[in-house]
């Protein structure tokens, strides 16, 4: 049979005419080395697809936690400070107007680092996002803005030189744009990194199924065939193809360490996340607290729009000084029982600015609001939103510890168990190459 | 059947072909989660002020000489304030010369603040001594009503509608509705700007004549006047209308713009009170005839207005209804 088609073919178009015969003999063949060829043909596809559907699974994993820990989380962690900066700007300018005259110096280089700071971040940011990223939206809304919001200060501060009440108007209207249109858009991209993080990080670790069962499927097949050998042959195992299942039960156990090392990381990671989106919840309650109580002295409204100050730090509060966003972040683990102290010492100092404006004292309000007094409620302040800083630096720089060693877990994937399912391979067509040779 | 067979591992690798396959068109079917909806709702604006009969012009007649500052007739309202050690007084701070915040010194001044420290001088000895909540404009009567403020002084005119809220003292001031407009716009009087955007505050007296149709006027309303003038600055809207002696202020601060115009309406500003308080506004009756016969009134329009109006206001003259 093989003579006559190999005379009737002409020089040159031999190699494929071989590939074809040799391809019907691998499908068709009855004879035992046929046969044996064919299981190796099955198991070999079997190993090259794990391996395959291993390397692009591995990638993406690998991918999305990478992604998560060196860019999401980074444009989140932006996106806090963001609106820290911005908030902090608007309660430095309203606060240096509550003084009245030519603002202080060191609430002017303030506001001004504020800025400069903001817009460090939103160029940052900017750069980390892709174009099509649903968050690119608010950063140009953020950028802006910007410009315009201090357009409409640097306004009010020249007028205010002059002596002119316009000043305040252009503050006011800084002052609602910042808090109608900037902060809010701020608070969505950090909200919607959130969400791209937890999703990246879910889609990291979540259970490989297609991998599992591929793997587990040529695993079987490997067993099975490598028991039956044996047992057709009576003779000792088959060091190819047992090799080739040893090096499959590596790679499923090299998939199966990655991810529960990976997810025990990101699982602590997350809780650095939740304790850090507590904190910077409760500064940003406690920025806008901030700029409500100057709000409220420069518009002299009165004890009533006071209650904007109330509800705020009942936020970070709780209602009894026992909950609110700090008792959050105590259950991912943070230190608050200096901050929630700080906190209660600010409401306290506040009071007394609150009492001494509704008893008509406004000078003396304004004097305890903005003035030097360490048991004033500027200075109470500023010691609670440094306490607030200094334990988001510590959260940030744990989940950034956390992110990275989950990476590094996966980052194994894409290579180490394709490079095992390929090696697999090579050893299924090393056992039946040797026993095929033992028909000739 | 002990011979080679590759049916086995194929089919193991089918089932877990299919498997693979399946699960990973379900995770591709997934619908993503909806992103919440973010529709707001605006409110409508508020409906101008109803019509009312004919308004009252005249005030409570003062109940003979003014008592010494600090010795007030017990169980009156000047007594509560005097014991209370501080008058509460609803202002502006926005409104340059007549009530606004001077930024160099945080303190409230104005021609309107005058009329305040003369009060508390009357009751106290003293003019500082004076609470000032500095109330929107649509907040003034209802403040003056539901006891918030002892007074109102913010340029506050005396209309019938308000007249069911607050009882009005005398009349301190007169005016006269205008425009301010930029001086390149070469506008002059309010017919030119049909169809355009005119700004004023909202809930005020102002309001209501700029809605007349035979303006014609495209109406833009903020709470407080200077909120007006930055919108005109930013060339959002053509002009901003208001009493005179106001909009001299607003001119006062930026040169590009001035006061131009016959009166769109005459106004006259009185202190606002609470109607169950009489002998409270037959003082202030008192205080501001003893202004205008000692010309301390019209020595504070000539601080505060003389260099913006040609014709400094005279204080308006008192009429009695008793």
């Amino acid at each position: 049979m093989s003579v006559e088609t190999r005379t009737d073919v002409p020089p040159g178009t031999a190699a494929p005419a071989e590939a074809r015969r040799m391809l019907r003999t691998l499908a068709r063949g009855t004879a035992t080395p046929d046969r044996l060829r064919r299981v190796g043909a099955v198991l070999v596809v079997g190993c090259v697809v794990f391996a395959l559907v291993s390397l692009f699974d591995g990638l993406a994993r690998s991918g999305d936690v990478r992604d998560a820990g060196q860019r999401i989380a980074v444009v989140r962690a932006d996106a806090a400070e963001l609106y820290r900066s911005l908030a902090d700007s608007d309660a430095m300018a309203t606060s240096g107007y509550v003084a009245g005259g030519i603002e202080p110096a060191d609430v002017r280089a303030r506001y001004d680092a504020d800025i400069a700071s903001a817009a460090d971040r939103i160029v940052h940011a900017a750069g980390l996002l892709p174009a099509d990223d649903p968050a690119a939206e608010h950063i140009k809304t953020i950028s802006q803005q910007l410009p315009v919001y201090n357009g409409l200060i640097e306004t009010a501060r020249v007028y205010n030189r002059q002596g002119l009440p316009l000043g305040q108007s252009y503050l006011d209207s800084g002052s609602k744009l910042m808090r109608s249109t900037i902060l809010p858009a701020v608070d969505k991209l950090r909200m919607l990194e959130n969400e791209a993080l937890s999703r990246a990080y879910g889609e990291g670790i979540a259970f490989p199924f297609i991998v599992l069962v591929l793997g587990i499927a040529v695993l079987a097949g490997l067993v099975d065939v490598t028991l039956r050998e044996q047992r057709r042959t009576n003779r000792t195992l088959n060091l190819g193809l047992a090799g080739a299942a040893v090096a499959m039960v590596l790679a499923l156990l090299w998939w199966s360490v990655a991810l529960l090392v990976g997810a025990a990381q990101i699982s602590q990671a997350s809780t650095h996340r939740t304790a850090a989106t507590a904190l910077d919840d409760a500064r940003i309650q406690v920025l806008q607290a901030r700029s409500n109580e100057s709000l409220v002295l420069v518009a002299r409204g009165g004890g009533s729009a006071d209650s904007e100050f109330t509800k705020l730090l009942e936020k970070v509060l709780g209602p009894n000084d026992n909950g609110g966003l700090l008792a959050d972040a105590q259950q991912a683990g943070v230190q608050v029982e200096s901050i929630r102290s700080a906190a209660i010492g600010w409401r306290e100092a506040h009071r007394k600015v609150r009492e001494a404006d509704d008893n008509g004292n406004f000078p003396e309000a304004v004097k305890l609001a903005v003035g030097p007094d360490p048991t004033g409620s500027g200075a109470t302040f500023e010691r609670l939103d440094a306490a607030l800083g200094l334990a988001l630096d510590t959260q940030r720089k744990a989940f950034d510890d956390n992110a990275g060693a989950a990476s590094a877990a996966l980052a194994g994937l894409m290579a180490g168990p394709t490079v095992l399912a390929l090696i697999a391979a090579g050893a299924v067509i090393g056992g039946v190459a040797r026993r095929v040779g033992e028909y000739r | 059947m002990n011979t080679v067979n590759a049916r086995r591992p194929f089919v193991y690798l089918c089932i877990a072909g299919v498997l693979a396959l399946g699960s990973a068109v379900i995770t591709g079917l997934t619908p993503p989660p909806a992103p919440p909806s973010t529709a707001t709702q605006e409110a409508p604006p508020p409906a101008p002020a109803a019509g009312c009969e004919q308004q009252k012009v005249d005030s409570l007649r003062p109940e003979g000489p003014l008592p010494p500052p600090g010795q007030m007739p017990p169980g009156s309202t000047m007594d509560t304030i005097l014991k209370r050690d501080r008058l509460i007084a609803g202002v502006d701070q926005g409104k340059y010369r007549l009530g606004f915040r001077n930024p160099t010194n945080g303190e409230l001044e104005g021609s309107d603040i005058d009329v305040v420290k003369m009060i508390a001088q009357a009751i106290f000895g003293d003019p500082n001594k004076v609470q000032y909540v500095v109330l929107n404009i649509a907040d003034r009567a209802q403040a003056a009503a539901d006891g918030r403020v002892d007074v109102v002084v913010n340029s506050f005119t005396v209309t019938c509608e308000r007249q069911k809220l607050v009882e009005f003292s005398t009349a301190y001031v007169a005016a006269a509705q205008k425009i301010l407009v930029p001086t390149a716009s070469g506008v002059t009087d309010v017919k030119q700007l049909a169809g355009q955007r005119v700004c004023t505050s909202r809930g005020s007296t102002t309001e209501v004549v700029l809605r007349k149709p035979e303006y014609n006027l495209d109406v833009v309303t903020y709470p407080n006047l200077p909120d007006c003038v930055l919108d005109l600055q930013r060339g959002r809207v053509a002009a901003v209308s208001s009493d005179d002696i106001i909009l001299a202020g607003l001119a006062a601060q930026d040169p590009q713009t001035r006061v131009v115009g016959g009166a769109l309406d005459e106004a006259r500003y009185a202190v606002g009170m609470n109607k169950s308080q009489p002998d409270l506004v037959r003082f202030v009756n008192a205080v501001l005839e003893k202004g205008r016969d000692d010309g301390s009134l019209l020595a504070s329009n000539q601080k505060w207005m003389g260099q913006q109006l040609q014709v400094v206001p005279r204080p308006a003259e008192a009429a009695y209804r008793d």
